[in-house]
């Protein structure tokens, strides 16, 4: 499988983050245009990928988390506690044959992401 | 690299706070100084340098670039610091990593400390390519934004990044 798909993970609880909005946007011309946003699933991930195999094209690319409205919906968090709000990801496709799965892994004070698989 | 004894730190910010010597001004002042900028290695940063404190106690933004695909400090990093300012972000300052993967000097420090959303942007592929390492092209991940929040411009505030070609982690360090 080709393409890009993502995974979002409450580091915090050990657990999948739903209801995370995702926007992906594309560089095109020297901006960033947006595609779509998306919602994450009770899995954390998207009902389907981000980018669907047979529309990868080599290029740049970025995921903005929204993690902000998620983590203040959390009990026993505050403002005060979240220094990563909406981590933004930006990644090459260099060979669209290949699958790009990008996890965001977040907490109120940290984030991780990588190329998975 | 094995680390020799004499490379190992005999001060550190917690062991000068803990001797109730962190508050004095005159005794930081001595670790204060980080190695000097380098203009650009074409070997990752040797681990020869201890970790600093930095110009202090006061309210400051600092971080350090750790490269865990070589396990060595990030030295030699390109970042541009802005803070947002309504939809875009405004340029503060560019700044390269020291051979001990940190800036000689604190991002920001006492005043220039505000409350906002900031963004550090590190050019990780210019990065491993001066390191040689295997990388395809372009690299996965090229200029990396790192955006994070200062809410209170009374505090520290310490941003470690850990990253490789695939990958990174940042949070709020102490």
């Amino acid at each position: 499988m080709a393409g890009i798909t993502t995974h979002v993970l409450d580091a915090d609880r050990g657990r999948p983050a739903p209801g995370v909005r995702i926007d992906f946007s594309v560089m095109e011309g020297g901006a960033w245009r947006l595609v779509k946003s998306v919602v994450t699933n009770g899995d954390g991930r998207t009902d389907k990928p981000i980018l669907p195999g047979d529309e990868a094209k080599a290029g740049q690319y970025q995921l903005e988390f929204h993690i902000d409205a998620y983590l203040k919906a959390k009990p026993g968090v505050t403002d005060a506690d979240i220094f990563v709000d909406n981590p933004v990801v930006r990644f090459s496709i260099f060979d669209a044959k290949q699958h790009y799965h990008v996890p965001m892994l977040c907490t109120p004070g940290n984030c991780t992401t990588y190329r998975g698989s | 690299m094995n680390r020799r004894e004499s490379d190992r730190p005999a001060l550190t910010r917690r062991s000068l706070v803990g001797a109730g010597i962190g508050a004095m001004a005159a005794a930081p002042v001595a670790l204060a100084q980080g190695n000097p900028p380098s203009s650009g290695p074409t070997q990752p940063g040797a681990l020869t340098s201890a970790p600093v404190t930095q110009a202090g106690l006061g309210p400051r933004l600092t971080m350090h670039a750790i490269d865990n695909y070589h396990g060595t400090p990030g030295a030699g990093m390109t970042c541009d610091l802005s803070i947002r300012e309504g939809d875009a972000y405004r340029p503060i300052k560019t700044v390269v990593t020291a051979a001990n993967g940190r800036t000689a000097e604190p991002l920001l420090l006492e005043d220039a400390l505000k409350v906002g959303h900031y963004e550090l942007l590190m050019h990780f592929e210019d990065y491993f390519a001066k390191t040689g390492a295997p990388l395809p092209s372009p690299n996965f991940l090229s200029l990396v934004p790192v955006r994070f929040v200062i809410r209170d411009a009374s505090q520290r505030y310490h941003l470690p990044v850990l990253f490789t070609p695939w990958g990174y982690s940042y949070y709020r360090g102490s």
